[in-house]
């Protein structure tokens, strides 16, 4: 009812005035910011809320790709440092920009005239909504715009509404996936001051927070992604400061019970553990998974600290991580790394082997031949990736490395400029290759012409063979030896395809265990696999079982999940199980899938999501949507509003298994 | 020493404390009306067929020469959504106990361990013991309805870390009739659990119209309150009303009715 669309074609303005990138992404900011009209809904105390819908073009297809080639990604997954400029201000900010002009070369100066332009136009549209909180008589928004965003933030609900407005102009600045990064470390400074100063008592002050918590969903319908929910809007809790100091603290404990009672999709709640976690944290954070949210996804820092470290990050910088959108571990201020750059396909390396099945004289001389088929696509993917080129973002720039000091655009590269690659379909890979092992090699009860020729029929003709395949073969997530023992071995495949390799930015390849959607994509158009996965069924999602098979149970998935070296491929991908949502029905239950949680941490696991389910409910919410709008699952990375996904989708999480009593 | 079982369940919350592994036993003396788990039943392996997703391909009544499938008259290998399984399974108890260690941890973290269920797990005592004595030292509860010689009861006392005692009806006759047996050699046993130092639960599932009266309830308390020994505490068990489904599959007819609501005292 607020929105409309902006009336300018900006991209043909642009091309006749012949702009620069940077000057056509902080003219569009500009267009946007000016076009928004103040609303102030009744008695809100912390504002923006988005009327201009959608983000025009800034290039015609065609000058885009005569700029950057093929290969452009806008700046997105990034966590800025919004702590900074909120103590300090935006009026400081452009001050130094301002003093760093009188030294500056040409092209530092036009860096830095787009970034006072950028800060003018936030300027300027907080200034018309005070005006506007004024005459509608709302004099708590007025007082704080007062403040903020031109100077610092001295309170808790200024620091508020001053990361409203920046969170609000990156989406407005066109920048993707906005990640919020660790709130509970940034904002608790203020926090407690209000508390312990008597400002605000502690109910005022989660009061606040909760409000705060709304705003993430007021506009996110117009963030982009694949599906409605994927938009990057992830916090992080707890985990330890740069000195390795354990980080939780009371805005922890509450933007875990605030999450709990808003029962919204954002934010995007993870929560940093470690072998010496209390088990009250991991009941907190289970008592937040009952509500069905999907999360809080956990992360442990015993192994991510240390693979960060040995992939190059300082150990400092590597214990302030957070994730990207989904789960991509990154460094805050410090990273224009794009995490999610493509994603490697095990099933695909196995199914070139399939086709001259006959021909392998051993086991081991088929994984061989699996791995070069791995080394092969990394090495295409890697082909394709160097050539990725990244648009400028003045405004996010003010939040990251020292872009200011150093008058450069972020796009233009930070201290980490690494390129992650997930690896999709393990478990899928995993159980054809055990399949073809102890069916051909070792049992010797099948042969290999008939396997390829089975597999290549869809199993049409061969139910027997499907039901021995699928259902009678151990498969990853049973604890069993030998799918355990090659997934460590595909996995450290992976790895060793990446070893090595560099990029176009001056940074490394990652290998991670995320699939983004590519569990979709790459399964719709594969043929059946010597597991027993039909043609066309869709792999699992991250890191877990393959999504037609039924393990042991949640202890055997965790075992066998836990076995390979996670800390070599840390680029993130959680193990993903689902609970039926009865599991979580009294304290007893809660405390049991907490305990489960702290021993996969303890086992070394890196990251995990879980969701409380029942399929009863998501097929009634197929059939009847109108009586399910506010049911929530996990999709890949992100939660969403079931009723809102594509079927597919939504059959997706249907079909994976769920733990019951 | 070989036992026959039908499942072996992960993180099973309802069985005792911490993260738990359930064993379930096949074979049991009673039968209850009511009875959750009619695949427990007998001691002989059987076919259970889930009915939910069946295609009715037919793929399954085609003749077949697997061996494991003719003492069932049915094809457990075509079926191309797996619908078809076999309960009960033959294994050795210290393979069995090799499996459930590999777990540990988790029963350690967590204060938890591993329950032996069913069925009934003292009919088959001898596998008990040993499966018992081979999970030393992780916490292991025995769940048992209590029918059994009280030589075999005592040899479980001192075998596991706690007991928990299903005790269904307080009167003799009325325990004949929804059980099938009579209900003296389960409280004797009770008395020698009682007597024992051992831990124990007493459990009492809520059967609409047959003993969820406060009357029986009061006499249910009143039997364990006498001599209370070690109780940890009584729980109540509320009815699982999806019970009928597995008597579907395992082609048992389910006999138990329950009262509609108006019906109820």
């Amino acid at each position: 009812m607020y929105r409309r669309k902006l009336d300018r074609c900006l991209w043909k303005e642009f091309d006749e005035k012949g702009l620069t990138p940077i000057e056509r992404t902080t003219e569009r900011l500009k267009a946007m910011l000016k076009e928004e009209k103040p609303v102030l809904l009744p008695n809100e105390r912390i504002a923006y809320l988005r009327t201009v819908s959608e983000l025009p073009q800034i290039y015609s297809d065609s000058e885009k790709e005569r700029v950057f080639g093929k290969n452009v990604w806008g700046v997105g997954n990034v966590c800025p440092d919004y702590g900074s400029t909120i103590s300090v201000g935006l009026e400081y900010q452009r001050n130094r920009c301002m003093e760093k002009m009188k030294t500056a070369d040409e092209k530092q100066k036009l860096f830095l005239r787009c970034v006072v332009d950028s800060i003018d136009a936030v300027l300027d549209l907080a200034a018309r909504y005070r005006e506007e909180a004024r005459r509608v008589g709302n004099d708590t928004v007025a007082s704080l715009l007062e403040q903020v965003p031109a100077k610092g933030a001295r309170t808790f609900h200024e620091a508020l509404q001053f990361l409203r407005i920046l969170h609000f102009t990156l989406w407005c600045e066109g920048e993707n996936h906005n990640c919020i990064g660790r709130f509970d470390q940034f904002m608790y400074p203020y926090w407690e001051k209000d508390i312990q100063e008597g400002r605000l008592t502690e109910e005022e002050a989660f009061s606040l927070l909760e409000e705060f918590f709304t705003t993430f969903n007021r506009d996110h319908d117009l963030y982009p992604g694949v599906q409605q929910g994927d938009n990057g809007q992830s916090m992080m809790l707890g985990g330890c400061d740069r000195e390795g100091r354990p980080a939780f603290n009371s805005l922890s404990s509450a933007c875990l019970k605030a999450s709990r009672e808003l029962l919204m999709i954002d934010p995007k709640i993870n929560l940093r553990v470690d072998g010496r976690t209390p088990a009250d944290i991991y009941m907190q954070g289970t008592l937040l998974t009952k509500a069905g949210l999907g999360f809080p996804q956990y992360a442990n820092d015993d192994v991510v600290i240390d693979g960060l470290v040995k992939l190059g990050y300082s150990l400092e910088d590597a214990r302030d991580y957070t994730v990207a959108a989904c789960w991509e571990f990154i460094i805050p201020r410090w990273g224009m790394e794009i995490p999610n750059i493509d994603a490697l396909n095990y099933p695909k390396a196995v199914e070139a082997c399939v086709e001259k099945l006959e021909t392998y004289a051993s086991f081991d001389e088929l994984m061989a031949d699996v791995k070069i088929n791995m080394q092969k696509q990394a090495d295409s993917l890697i082909e394709e990736a160097n050539k990725t080129q990244i648009m400028p973002a003045p405004f996010i720039s003010i939040m990251m490395d020292d872009c200011i000091e150093r008058a450069a655009d972020i796009s233009e590269g930070s201290r980490y400029n690494n390129y992650g690659l997930h690896g999709v379909g393990l478990s899928t890979a995993v159980d054809a290759l055990t399949s073809i092992r102890l069916h051909i090699f070792e049992d010797k009860d099948v042969t290999a012409s008939e396997m390829k020729k089975a597999v290549q029929e869809d199993f049409a003709r061969n139910p027997e063979l499907l039901h021995l395949l699928r259902y009678e073969t151990p498969k990853f997530g049973d604890a069993e030896e030998i799918p355990d023992q090659i997934a460590c071995e595909l996995l450290l495949g992976f790895v060793d395809c990446l070893k090595g390799k560099k990029n176009n930015r001056g940074g490394i390849y990652r290998p991670g265990t995320g699939s983004a959607m590519y569990y979709m994509w790459f399964g719709e158009e594969m043929e059946a696999t010597p597991g027993g996965r039909r043609r066309g069924e869709p792999l699992e999602t991250n890191y877990a079982p393959a999504l037609y098979v039924r393990n042991k149970g949640p202890l055997s998935v965790i075992q066998s999940f836990t076995k390979p070296d996670l800390e070599k491929a840390i680029n993130g991908g959680p193990l993903t199980m689902e609970f039926h949502d009865t599991v979580f029905r009294n304290e007893d239950g809660i405390r049991k899938v907490a305990s489960l949680v702290q021993a996969f941490v303890q086992k070394g696991g890196h990251q995990m999501q879980l969701n409380s389910v029942n399929r009863d409910i998501l097929l009634d919410a197929q059939a009847h949507p109108e009586n399910h709008q506010n049911l929530i699952v996990r999709v890949w990375g992100w939660s969403a509003y079931f009723v809102q996904l594509d079927k597919k989708y939504q059959d997706h999480v249907i079909a994976r298994q769920e733990f019951k009593w | 020493m070989k036992g026959v079982i039908f499942d072996s369940k992960e993180f099973t919350v309802h069985d005792g404390p911490g993260i738990r592994t359930t064993v379930f036993f096949k074979g049991c003396p009673l039968r209850c009306l009511w009875c959750h788990n009619p695949e427990g039943l007998s001691p002989e392996p059987q076919l259970m067929v889930s009915q939910n997703g069946c295609l009715h391909c037919e793929a399954c009544r085609q003749p077949c020469s697997h061996p494991q499938c003719q003492p069932y008259g049915r094809c457990i290998l075509a079926c191309p959504k797996g619908l078809l399984q076999i309960a009960g399974k033959t294994v050795e108890a210290k393979e069995l106990a090799r499996e459930l260690l590999k777990q540990r941890e988790f029963f350690e973290i967590s204060g938890g361990g591993v329950t032996l269920s069913g069925g009934e797990p003292l009919m088959q005592p001898d596998f008990l013991c040993e499966l018992l004595d081979e999970l030393h030292p992780v916490h292991r509860i025995v769940e048992t309805c209590g029918y059994a010689a009280p030589e075999i009861f005592a040899r479980i006392l001192g075998r596991c870390d706690a007991i928990y005692l299903d005790i269904k009806h307080p009167d003799e006759e009325m325990h004949m009739r929804v059980t099938g047996k009579s209900n003296r050699l389960i409280l004797e046993n009770l008395h020698q659990l009682q007597d024992s130092n051992l831990p124990y639960v007493i459990r009492v599932p809520l059967i609409p119209g047959i003993n969820d009266t406060r009357e029986i309830l009061e006499k249910i308390i009143l039997l364990v309150s006498k001599n209370r020994g070690n109780l940890e505490k009584i729980d109540f068990m509320p009815y699982n009303p999806f019970a009928q489904a597995k008597y579907e599959m395992v082609d048992i007819p389910f006999l138990y009715e329950k009262p509609r609501d108006n019906d109820l005292s």
